[in-house]
């Protein structure tokens, strides 16, 4: 006798959200980018990428193992910057861009951040407003064809967010998993030979 | 039309090999925003796993990057592929510019034949400008089918009638890579 199983199979896409920590998830990020701001938006490339890429963290959004979401981060000392937020669209009417926000939002508090602060499309106002951020004042500019807000979103602290206080050996983990033993930490075993090469004196001839 | 462009506005066109990272980098911009921005191709198949084992050219509008082709070498032809041309630049010939710098880089190596795979609403196009079938129209007829097109390298040395089995030539490149050898170079 075989047993029947009947079970509602589960349609809802499996999102997955990391650091863009490898060159074919950078490229990854990029190309989400390129599609929507390049493809979609008619942005010249060198606007798009603005010479900012190479000092920035980018977060990357799979849905079911495509990737479908980006995030830039730029880190000044009072506030943490979100940019170059795409989502494809595809992926677009899921709700997702409200969970690599949230996503980003929690990464800046444990990296201590208070504060949030991102150029907003106008259009997109109302949707931000419904995750916390605010005008910065009623200034009103433009870029590359668009016209922008400045909005900011207080950050609540957070316990173990890092600080001098941090074990330095939690402060070298992967940053979006600071809980998890690095590997640094698994090189410790090996003890501290000092390996230094001797120096070589160079032949000034 | 098949003029190919000098100047768009005053702004120089210029067709370039990707040398640096940054012209990679260039290539893939213009290929996300044209098929994945506009035609919607997910990412995994837009970035196959080739784009390291190829060449790209990149076309510019002065020193904004606008098109670009992937090129694949075979022992038996070039294969120019993932051709893109962001939109507002489209209508200038932009795409045959490209074509014409992968033929002049095919003949510079020695390689006599072009082989592209293309989609049946464009085959008359391609035919326009010196491609032809592979393989005769009734044995890869359906409404998706890809069509392989050649091309002589120097138009003046026309290529031999058959040349490649349409099964070989149509593998699917995961499986092209699943051996390790790209196996349409050997049966070929």
């Amino acid at each position: 006798m075989t047993v029947q199983m009947t079970m509602a199979p589960n349609l809802a896409p499996v999102v997955t959200i990391k650091l863009a920590a490898t060159s074919d998830e950078l490229l990854q990020s990029f190309a989400l980018r390129a599609a929507v701001f390049m493809g979609e938006q008619q942005c010249p490339y060198d606007e798009e990428f603005d010479g900012n890429d190479y000092t920035a963290t980018h977060v990357i959004m799979y849905v079911d193992g495509e990737p479908a979401g980006t995030m830039r981060l730029r880190w000044f000392q009072s506030f943490c910057k979100f940019e170059r937020c795409v989502v494809l669209r595809r992926y677009r009417g899921l709700g997702i861009h409200h969970e690599i926000n949230a996503w980003c939002k929690e990464f800046a508090r444990r990296k201590g951040y208070a504060r949030a602060y991102l150029h907003l499309q106008k259009r997109h106002m109302p949707m931000m407003e419904k995750e916390g951020f605010r005008r910065v004042d009623d200034r009103v500019f433009n870029f590359s064809d668009h016209e922008y807000y400045a909005v900011y979103c207080d950050l609540a602290p957070v316990e173990g967010a890092v600080a001098l206080d941090t074990p330095p050996m939690v402060v070298n983990r992967p940053e979006d998993r600071m809980d998890i033993e690095g590997i640094l930490e698994k090189s410790a075993a090996r003890g501290a030979s000092n390996p230094h090469a001797p120096r070589v004196e160079r032949l000034t001839n | 039309m098949s003029t190919i462009p000098q100047s768009i506005d005053g702004e120089a066109v210029t067709t370039r090999l990707a040398m640096r990272m940054e012209d990679s980098m260039q290539a893939f911009a213009v290929r996300a925003a044209c098929f994945i921005g506009e035609l919607d191709v997910p990412y995994s198949e837009e970035f196959d796993g080739h784009d390291f084992g190829a060449t790209h050219i990149i076309a510019y509008v002065g020193d904004e990057p606008v098109g670009a082709l992937r090129v694949r070498w075979f022992q038996s032809f070039a294969m120019p592929e993932r051709l893109a041309v962001i939109q507002r630049f489209r209508g200038h010939g932009i795409g045959q510019l490209l074509i014409e710098r992968c033929r002049m880089l095919a003949e510079s190596r020695g390689s006599n034949m072009l082989y592209a795979q293309v989609l049946p609403t464009d085959v008359k196009y391609w035919e326009k400008t010196g491609w032809r079938r592979l393989i005769a129209e009734e044995a890869s007829s359906g409404a998706k089918r890809i069509v392989a097109m050649v091309r002589p390298v120097d138009p003046s040395k026309p290529l031999p009638a058959a040349e490649a089995p349409e099964s070989i030539a149509l593998r699917r490149e995961a499986e092209l890579d699943a051996s390790g050898l790209p196996l349409g170079v050997v049966s070929n």
